[in-house]
C-alpha cells in the first residue's frame, strides 16, 4: 500500500508539471522522461546484470516501428495494436536473448553492435513497409475508445511509463532476482555453484529490459510522430551507455541523474558548442571513467556520508 | 573474365584495408587484452591527416605519409598515456579502459566534426586515379598500392614478432602479463608501443581507403565494425588471422554485391550477418592462437 | 559395512578420469553418509582435486558412476547439483564483490527463492510485490543473520566484501554455501591459507555442520587438521585409493606411510606425518 501511494504521488507531481508547460518545453520534458526510462532499463541490463549490449535502441526502434506499422499498415485498432506491439517486443527480445546470452563481454558487445547495424540496414531497405531511409511520418495517434489522448495527457502516459519502469526494476533489483543478476555479473561460476541458473537469469534480464525498451519505443512513436533509421542507430546507443556510466552504473538514481544531466547540459552549452552535443558526452564519459568511476551518484553518496559523519561529531 | 579478375583485385585491396584495421586491434588486444573501439576513429584521423597534408598543404606523398604515420604514432601513444595507463595502474576493472576508449571514440569524432566540418573531404591516392594492367590482372593504381603496402606491413609485423627480441617480448606479454613482468619486460613500454603502433596502422588504413570513400567524420564506426569482423573471422590469436579474415570478409562482400540475387539495400547486411554467425558458431575464428 | 551403505548419501563407484593418455584417477570408490566427515588426503598429484571436481560436477567422469540419494548425477549442470543439495566451497575464495556480506549469504538461498526450475511464479510475486514475497525476503534476511553469526562473521555483517581478510572470506564461503540448506558439503582444501587460530575455528564449524546431519567431504593437504576432524579417511596415491578407515588406522597403514615418506624426501612444506604422536598413543 505504501509503495502504491508513493507511485501515485510521484505520478501526480510529474504529471502536473506537464500541464504547466508550453509546446517546446513539453517536447523537452517528454524526451527527458523517455531518456530516463531507457536509461533505467539499460542500467539494469548493463550495470546490474553486467551485460555489455548495444541493442537497447534497436528494441526501442522495433517497438516504435511495430506500433506504427500495426496501426497504419496492418490496420489494427489501437488497443489491439498495443497488445500486439507488446507481444512482438517480448517475443523478439526473447529470440535475441537466447543466442546473445551465450556470449560474454566483448563478443556480446560485438554481436549486439552488428545486430543494431543490421536493424538499420533492414529499415533502409524496407521499401514502403518501413519507409526506407526517410522513415514513416505524418501519422497521428488514433482515438482510444473515442478519446483523443494528446497534449499534456500524452505526457501523462509517458510519466506513467517511466514510473512503471522504475517501479518494476526497483522491485526486481531488491529481490532474489536482482541478487542473482549481480552474482552472475560478479562471478558466474560461483553463482552457478550456489544454485543460480546462470543462463536463465541472463535470458530473463535481457528479455525484460529489452522488452521495456521496445514498449518505450511504442510510446515514443507518437511523440515526434515520425520514425526514421538514424534515431535508432548506434549513436544513441553510445549516448545511453554514457548516461548510465556518468550517472553511476548499477544504481537507479544514477541512471536518472545521468540521463537528465547529459540531456540538459548540451542544451545549456549550445551557445558555445552548437549542435555538437556528442563532444560533451564523450568528454564527460572519459572524465567519469578516469576520475569518478562510481559516477555522479558516487559524489552524492560521498556528500551524504560527510554530512552524516559531521552530524555525529 | 577480365571483369572477374578486376573484381578480385578490388576485393583484395578492400581485404587489405580490413586486415590493417584488424591488425590495429590485434596489436593492442594481444599484449593488453584491451579492446579498443576507437581504432575506426584512428583510421578516420589518418584519413583527415591525408586531407590536410596532401590536399590542403599539397605536400608530396612520401613526406605526407611519414608525417601522418608519425602523427598517428603520437596520438596512439598519447591516448594510452592519458586515458589508459592511469586506469591500468590504478587496478581498475577490465571494462574501464574499454569504456574510456569508447568515450575517446566520440571525442575524436566530434573534434574533427567541429574543426574540419561535417562534410566529406577528398584525399588523393598515391599514384593518381589511373589503371594498371599486369598481364591478365588489372586494377586501379591505388588498389595495387594498397596491396603492396599491406604486404609490407604484415611482413614487417610478422618478422617483428617472430624474429626480433622486442617482438618476442610482446608475445610474452600477450601470453602471461605477470610472468613477463617478472622476467623484466617493461610492461609500460610494451603497452605504449602497442597503442602507438596500433594507431599508426589504423591511420595508414584510413589514408589508403580514403581516396575511394572520401574522409568523413562518420567513417570510423563502419570501418571499425568491418575490422572487428575480419578479426573475429580470422582469429584473435594471430597476425595472419587478421589478413585471412580481412580477405574473407572483402571477398564475401564484393562477390555478394556482384553476383548474389539479394536486393542492393540488403548487401550491407552481409558482413553483419557473417559476423553474428561467426560469433555464435566459431567465436575463436578460423586460425587458432599459438600456445 | 553394507548396512552403513544403505544410508550412504553419496556413492561413487569406480570413478576414473583420463586426460588424453594421462590417467589422473582410476577405479576409486567413495561413500559419504549423512552426518559424517569423510576426509580425502594424498600426496601432491594424487588426484584429490580431480576427484573433487568430478564430484562437484565441474569435471566429467571418464568412467564410473556418481549417485546421490540414489539418483545418478552424471551430466547435471552445476546449478542442478546445488538444487539437489550438493554445495561446495572454493579454494580461492570467490565472493560476489559488489554485494555486502549479508547479500552474499542471501545469494546462497537462491534455490529456496526461485522455486522449481522453469516456474516464473516467484518472479511474478516479486513484480506484484505480494506479501508472500516480502515475507520470504524477511525470512531470508533473518536466516542469513543466523548463518553469519554461526560462522563468526557477526561484526562484519554489513561490511564490504573487499575489506574481509582471506580467513574471513573463507568463513563467508561457508556461510553462503550453508544458506542453500545442503545435504552434502564439499570442502576444497578449506584450511589452505588460514592461520592456526582460524584453522581451529574452521574445525569447530565443520564439526558443527556435520552434527546438523549434513554429510561432509573434505579434501585437505594439512594432515593434522584433517586427521583431527575426519570420522573416516580415504587416502589416494597416483589416482588410486590405497587406504581407507579411521584416522588412527590409516596413519599406521604401511602403504600410507611409504607414500608420504616418499613425499617428505621431496621437502614438501606442510605434509608432516606426526608418527611420534601416533606411536606414543599406540
Amino acid at each position: 500500500m505504501k509503495s502504491l501511494l508513493k507511485f501515485i504521488v510521484a505520478a501526480v507531481l510529474l504529471s502536473s508539471i506537464a500541464f504547466m508547460l508550453g509546446s517546446y518545453q513539453t517536447d523537452v520534458y517528454r524526451k527527458v522522461l523517455l531518456w530516463v526510462t531507457l536509461a533505467l532499463s539499460y542500467n539494469f541490463l548493463f550495470g546490474i546484470a553486467g551485460q555489455v549490449a548495444f541493442s537497447h535502441f534497436t528494441f526501442y526502434g522495433i517497438g516504435a516501428y511495430a506500433i506504427v506499422i500495426l496501426i497504419f499498415q496492418v490496420g489494427l485498432p489501437l488497443p489491439l495494436a498495443i497488445l500486439a506491439g507488446i507481444a512482438i517486443c517480448v517475443v523478439l527480445a526473447l529470440v535475441v536473448a537466447i543466442p546473445a546470452t551465450r556470449l560474454d563481454g566483448f563478443y556480446l558487445a560485438l554481436a549486439t553492435l552488428a545486430f543494431a547495424q543490421l536493424f538499420i540496414v533492414v529499415l533502409d531497405a524496407g521499401g514502403k513497409v518501413t519507409g526506407s531511409a526517410g522513415g514513416l511520418a505524418n501519422y497521428r495517434l488514433p482515438d482510444l475508445f473515442g478519446i483523443k489522448v494528446n497534449g499534456p495527457w500524452y505526457t501523462v502516459v509517458i510519466v506513467l511509463l517511466m514510473l512503471t519502469t522504475l517501479a518494476t526494476l526497483w522491485r526486481l533489483d531488491r529481490s532474489y532476482f536482482g541478487r542473482a543478476c549481480r552474482a552472475v555479473r560478479d562471478d558466474a561460476e560461483a553463482a552457478e555453484a550456489m544454485g543460480v541458473n546462470v543462463v536463465r537469469t541472463k535470458i530473463i534480464a535481457y528479455t525484460v529490459t529489452s522488452a521495456m525498451a521496445g514498449i518505450a519505443g511504442m510510446v515514443y512513436a507518437f511523440v515526434d510522430n515520425a520514425v526514421n533509421p538514424p534515431i535508432f542507430g548506434l549513436e544513441n546507443s553510445f549516448i545511453l551507455l554514457f548516461m548510465v556510466i556518468v550517472g553511476g552504473s548499477g544504481r537507479h538514481a544514477g541512471a536518472i541523474i545521468g540521463a537528465v544531466l547529459l540531456y540538459f547540459i548540451p542544451l545549456l552549452l549550445s551557445p558555445i558548442i552548437g549542435h555538437h552535443h556528442a563532444l560533451v558526452y564523450g568528454v564527460f564519459m572519459v572524465a567519469v571513467v578516469l576520475f569518478q568511476p562510481k559516477g555522479l551518484i558516487g559524489i552524492w553518496d560521498w556528500l551524504k556520508l560527510r554530512m552524516k559523519l559531521r552530524s555525529r561529531a | 573474365m577480365n571483369d572477374f579478375l578486376e573484381l578480385i583485385v578490388g576485393a583484395t585491396a578492400s581485404g587489405c584495408v580490413y586486415a590493417l584495421v584488424a591488425l590495429s586491434y590485434l596489436l593492442i588486444t594481444r599484449p593488453t587484452g584491451i579492446i579498443n573501439f576507437a581504432v575506426g576513429e584512428w583510421a578516420m584521423l589518418g584519413a583527415f591527416g591525408g586531407f590536410l597534408v596532401l590536399s590542403r598543404a599539397g605536400l608530396p606523398y612520401p613526406v605526407s605519409m611519414v608525417l601522418i604515420l608519425a602523427g598517428m604514432f603520437l596520438i596512439g601513444w598519447a591516448t594510452e598515456r592519458l586515458t589508459v595507463r592511469p586506469l591500468v595502474e590504478r587496478g581498475a576493472p577490465a571494462l574501464a579502459p574499454i569504456l574510456a576508449l569508447l568515450g575517446m571514440l566520440v571525442v575524436f569524432r566530434e573534434i574533427i566534426s567541429v574543426t574540419v566540418g561535417p562534410d566529406p573531404q577528398p584525399v588523393p591516392p598515391a599514384f593518381g586515379f589511373g589503371r594498371l594492367e599486369l598481364g591478365l590482372v588489372a586494377g586501379s593504381y591505388q588498389s595495387f598500392f594498397i596491396i603492396t603496402v599491406t604486404a609490407v606491413v604484415f611482413a614487417s609485423v610478422w618478422y617483428f614478432f617472430e624474429r626480433t627480441l622486442a617482438g618476442k617480448s610482446f608475445e610474452a606479454v600477450a601470453i602471461d602479463r605477470r610472468a613477463a613482468s617478472l622476467m623484466g619486460i617493461n610492461l609500460r613500454r610494451v603497452t605504449a608501443l602497442a597503442f602507438a603502433a596500433s594507431a599508426a596502422v589504423a591511420g595508414l588504413a584510413g589514408v589508403l581507403v580514403a581516396p575511394n570513400v572520401a574522409a568523413s567524420y562518420l567513417m570510423g564506426v563502419p570501418l571499425a565494425i568491418q575490422g572487428f569482423t575480419a578479426l573475429v573471422i580470422g582469429g584473435v590469436g594471430r597476425v595472419e588471422g587478421a589478413l585471412l579474415g580481412g580477405m574473407i570478409l572483402a571477398f564475401v562482400e564484393q562477390f555478394t554485391v556482384r553476383y548474389a540475387p539479394i536486393p542492393p539495400g540488403l548487401v550491407q547486411g552481409v558482413p553483419l550477418v557473417l559476423l553474428i554467425l561467426f560469433l555464435l558458431v566459431r567465436p575463436t575464428g578460423l586460425l587458432k592462437a599459438k600456445t | 559395512m553394507s548396512k552403513q551403505s544403505d544410508t550412504a548419501l553419496l556413492v561413487c563407484k569406480g570413478l576414473g578420469k583420463r586426460f588424453g593418455g594421462l590417467v589422473a584417477v582410476a577405479d576409486v570408490d567413495l561413500e559419504v553418509r549423512a552426518g559424517e566427515i569423510l576426509g580425502v588426503i594424498g600426496p601432491n598429484g594424487a588426484g584429490k582435486s580431480t576427484i573433487f571436481s568430478m564430484i562437484a560436477g565441474a569435471l566429467a567422469c571418464s568412467t564410473g558412476s556418481l549417485t546421490f540419494s540414489g539418483e545418478v548425477l552424471t551430466g547435471l549442470p552445476t546449478h542442478a547439483m546445488a538444487a539437489r543439495g550438493i554445495m561446495r566451497t572454493f579454494q580461492h575464495n570467490k565472493p560476489f564483490v559488489s554485494m555486502s556480506v549479508r547479500e552474499n549469504v542471501m545469494v546462497g538461498m537462491h534455490i529456496g527463492f526461485a522455486g522449481s526450475p522453469g516456474s516464473l511464479g516467484p518472479l511474478w510475486q516479486v513484480l506484484m510485490g505480494t506479501r508472500g514475497a516480502a515475507k520470504a525476503e524477511r525470512e531470508a534476511a533473518r536466516k542469513a543473520e543466523e548463518l553469519i553469526d554461526f560462522v563468526g562473521l557477526g561484526e562484519w555483517r554489513n561490511a564490504d566484501v573487499a575489506t574481509l581478510s582471506f580467513g574471513q572470506g573463507r568463513l563467508l564461503e561457508i556461510a553462503r554455501a550453508l544458506a542453500a540448506k545442503p545435504k552434502l558439503m564439499l570442502f576444497d582444501e578449506p584450511a589452505a591459507g588460514l592461520t592456526p587460530a582460524e584453522c581451529e575455528r574452521l574445525s569447530v564449524i565443520i564439526r558443527q555442520i556435520s552434527q546438523r546431519g549434513i554429510a561432509v567431504l573434505l579434501i585437505e593437504h594439512d594432515m593434522r587438521f584433517l586427521m583431527a576432524l575426519a570420522d573416516r579417511v580415504v587416502v589416494l596415491n597416483f589416482g588410486r585409493k590405497i587406504a581407507e578407515g579411521t584416522p588412527a588406522a590409516v596413519q599406521l597403514d604401511a602403504a600410507v606411510i611409504s607414500a608420504y615418506l616418499g613425499e617428505i624426501s621431496d621437502i614438501k612444506r606442510d605434509v608432516k606425518v606426526d608418527t611420534s604422536g601416533v606411536l606414543a598413543n599406540a
